[in-house]
């Protein structure tokens, strides 16, 4: 057949669309020959394609170092105050220079340098009414004579000279602030440890806190805290989100693209370091995720594992990824998800993944029921494929041992039936945008929602296809198979790049 | 107990004893233990308030690392607050967390109770089937915590209403701190308190 012969030399072509990344990043770790991740041209239209940079701690630092020499440089400013900008301001060189150049003391207040105009004000007052009746009251820190002043916090007076105070003349003993900065360093705190007086937020900076006579170990744990805080707050690093692992990643810009870390495989959104979640954006998937949190007790009842056969009424397990379902005792053909004739399926699939809005929303309770139903139909889908990659992942199991015992039979060698691996690597990434496509819809709200679920049925067609094919891949001829993939990833890139803005 | 710690304690319990606010009969620390970490504060419901006319007792625990950090201080009589939870007496109180400041006493932290007590704050809620009356039904809200001041803190005014409402449910078996809480989770419905309770 020509069209045949077409697309699979269009695979042979594009081979790398669906090779490479290999299943590691979405199944656990496992190893199972070389993938072909070496050799890969670079789709430059992969709306997927994000190049990241893993760094080191100590190359995270003289990058950072640019930042602050940069800044220190310009305004002719200490290193400890431009890193105190740069942490304020999400390390936007130009917006510092800009903002300090238009109006230096402003600037110094909203990045907590300075005291407000108020509270200047205030404590002006304090010393001007400052009579021997509010003697010794903590907090005002009180002037006995000019040498010598109260601490407010241990209440001993000592020397002023060996008084400290930020700029807001908030006046405490060295002894005090070091153990008050001890105490902060040891709760985690660094660079967002404030002044002692009340409702005085000034920052105590880097340069003052190290002065102080802590212990080396706690200056160390400073340091520490606060290079996490500057990383955390620079918009183009992320740490990895793997437990104990110590990968940075730097990008050229912030967007919501899927990291995979090469140390330890976690899978993870460059910008919110949440899940990837394609084709939804971060603010998105966030209010998704809280509400499947809170409507998780409603939403429950309906995830049930089994479902009647709409044609001889035995009950079915879902015990497969697959949705299209044949009944074990009737073999009638159908869809898991609506009940409906997998026949003529295909070209209606459009109808099933599709949520109907209903006009009949006349009352109030009418209202809150349709809201409800118009959730559970997302989240019925988002929960199924969900369920289907955990099932899809035993699949793979499954094919992992089936061959291992041809290679050992002597039919074939690991590279022969790499097909197979790469068909269900490429099931699951499918799949796995496919989830993601649920919430984008449901909080869709404009003209384009249509086209954005047709092409969702597309996929979804697409996928089941590809799954009834992998469940089944021994008696699937392999130029089928691989059509299939074609097919799948194709449908899938083309919804990411019409849809996935970030 | 650090040294700074205990320091301070006994500066600001004569701080305390000294301030025209004792002199006024609004607010009283007193030592429960020689090393000043354990202390019972008392504070005068504010006037104009449902709280008025009680006396609400406090525990506060000084800790090692004070006044770096907050002492933790809870209420021990029972009161209906949005910000105080009714079983617990736990307190969400902004400068007893994060706004805590070295700088400030247990002077300012009575005085800062007394004024959550006259001004709740019911979108940071405690309780939250408090602060869910307090919202909903005011006037429910206001007669309740009066109730709760009458009988826990020595206030003077009550409802007769409600006070038989307690009788019958203490006439079927229930103590009266639970009869208390379920009515007045259930704005006074008796029905729904006997579900709430036997159900
Ligand atoms: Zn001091
Ligand atoms: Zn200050
Ligand atoms: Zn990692
Ligand atoms: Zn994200
Ligand atoms: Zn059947
Ligand atoms: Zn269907």
């Amino acid at each position: 057949m020509m069209a045949e012969c077409t697309i699979n030399d269009n695979i042979d072509e594009s081979d790398s669309d669906y090779s490479d990344e290999d299943f590691e990043t979405y199944y656990h770790p496992m190893e199972y020959g070389d993938s072909e991740e070496n050799h890969n041209p670079v789709d430059a239209e992969d709306p997927e394609l994000f190049p990241v940079e893993c760094l080191t701690m100590e190359q995270v630092e003289m990058f950072l170092n640019e930042a602050v020499n940069s800044v220190c440089h310009i305004l002719n400013i200490n290193m400890s105050l431009a890193k105190l900008f740069l942490l304020f301001n999400n390390w936007d060189v130009e917006k510092i220079i800009s903002g300090y150049k238009l109006d230096i003391t402003s600037f110094l207040i909203s990045s907590r340098v300075l005291p407000t105009l108020q509270s200047q004000q205030q404590s002006a007052n304090i010393d001007d009414n400052d009579c021997q009746c509010e003697q010794q009251q903590p907090g005002s820190g009180n002037i006995i004579n000019d040498n010598v002043f109260i601490c407010p916090v241990c209440t001993c007076s000592s020397l002023k000279s060996l008084g400290l105070c930020l700029e807001c003349q908030h006046t405490f003993c060295t002894e005090c602030w070091t153990t008050y900065v001890e105490v902060k360093i040891s709760e985690g705190q660094s660079t967002e440890i404030t002044c002692m007086a009340q409702n005085c937020n000034l920052l105590l900076q880097e340069v003052i806190a190290l002065k102080l006579p802590i212990s080396s170990y706690l200056k160390l744990q400073y340091q520490h805290f606060a290079f996490h805080n500057y990383v955390i707050s620079h918009p183009l690093l992320r740490f990895c989100v793997g437990p104990n692992c110590n990968v940075i990643f730097k990008a050229k810009q912030s967007l919501a693209k899927r990291i995979v870390c090469p140390q330890c495989k976690s899978v993870f959104c460059f910008k919110c370091g949440d899940s990837y979640h394609a084709p939804t954006d971060c603010a998105t998937i966030k209010n998704w995720l809280t509400k499947c949190a809170d409507d998780s007790e409603t939403a429950n009842y309906f995830s049930a594992h089994t479902k009647d056969c709409p044609n001889c009424n035995i009950c079915i397990e879902k015990n497969g990824g697959c949705n299209h379902m044949q009944c074990y005792k009737c073999r009638h053909d159908f869809c898991w998800m609506c009940l409906g004739d997998w026949k003529g399926h295909g070209s209606e699939y459009y109808e099933c993944s599709r949520y109907k809005e209903n006009s009949e929303t006349a009352n109030e309770s009418a209202k809150a029921r349709a809201a409800l139903r118009k959730y559970l139909h997302y989240y019925e889908r988002w929960q199924n494929h969900a369920k289907s990659l955990k099932l899809e992942e035993k699949t793979l199991e499954k094919i992992k041992d089936r061959i291992n015992q041809k290679v050992m039979n002597g039919s074939g060698t690991w590279i022969d039936w790499q097909y197979l691996l790469d068909a269900a690597a490429l099931l699951a990434k499918c799949r796995y945008t496919l989830q993601y496509t649920y919430p984008y819809a449901y909080y869709m709200n404009n003209e384009s929602k249509n086209l954005f679920e047709y092409q969702q049925a597309q996929l979804e067609a697409e996928i089941e296809n590809l799954s009834w094919k992998v469940e089944r891949a021994e008696t699937t001829d392999r130029g089928d198979l691989e059509n299939q993939m074609y097919i799948a990833e194709k449908r899938r890139k083309t919804l990411l790049k019409d849809f996935f803005q970030t | 107990m650090a040294n700074i710690a205990s320091q301070r304690i006994k500066r600001e319990f004569k701080e305390v004893i000294r301030s025209e606010e004792v002199a006024r009969c609004s607010i009283k620390v007193e030592l429960l233990d020689d090393n000043y970490s354990q202390l019972k504060g008392e504070i005068a419901g504010p006037p104009d308030t449902p709280y008025e006319g009680g006396k609400f007792l406090l525990e506060i625990k000084v800790p090692e690392t004070y006044p770096f950090n907050p002492p933790k201080v809870k209420f021990l009589t029972k009161v209906w607050h949005p910000n105080i939870s009714s079983v617990t007496g736990a307190i969400c109180l902004d400068i007893l967390k994060d706004q805590w400041a070295a700088a400030m006493t247990l002077r300012t932290v009575l005085l800062s109770l007394q004024a959550l007590m006259a001004s709740p704050e019911p979108d940071d809620p405690q309780d939250a089937v408090v602060a869910r009356q307090y919202k909903g039904f005011p006037e429910i809200f206001i007669s309740t915590a009066e109730h709760w001041t009458n009988i826990y803190a020595g206030g003077s005014r009550k409802k007769e209403e409600y006070s038989k409402k307690i009788e019958r449910l203490m006439g079927i078996g229930c103590n009266m701190d639970q009869a208390l809480v379920a009515l007045s989770g259930c704005n006074w419905d008796l029905d729904k308190a006997i579900e709430q309770i036997f159900g």
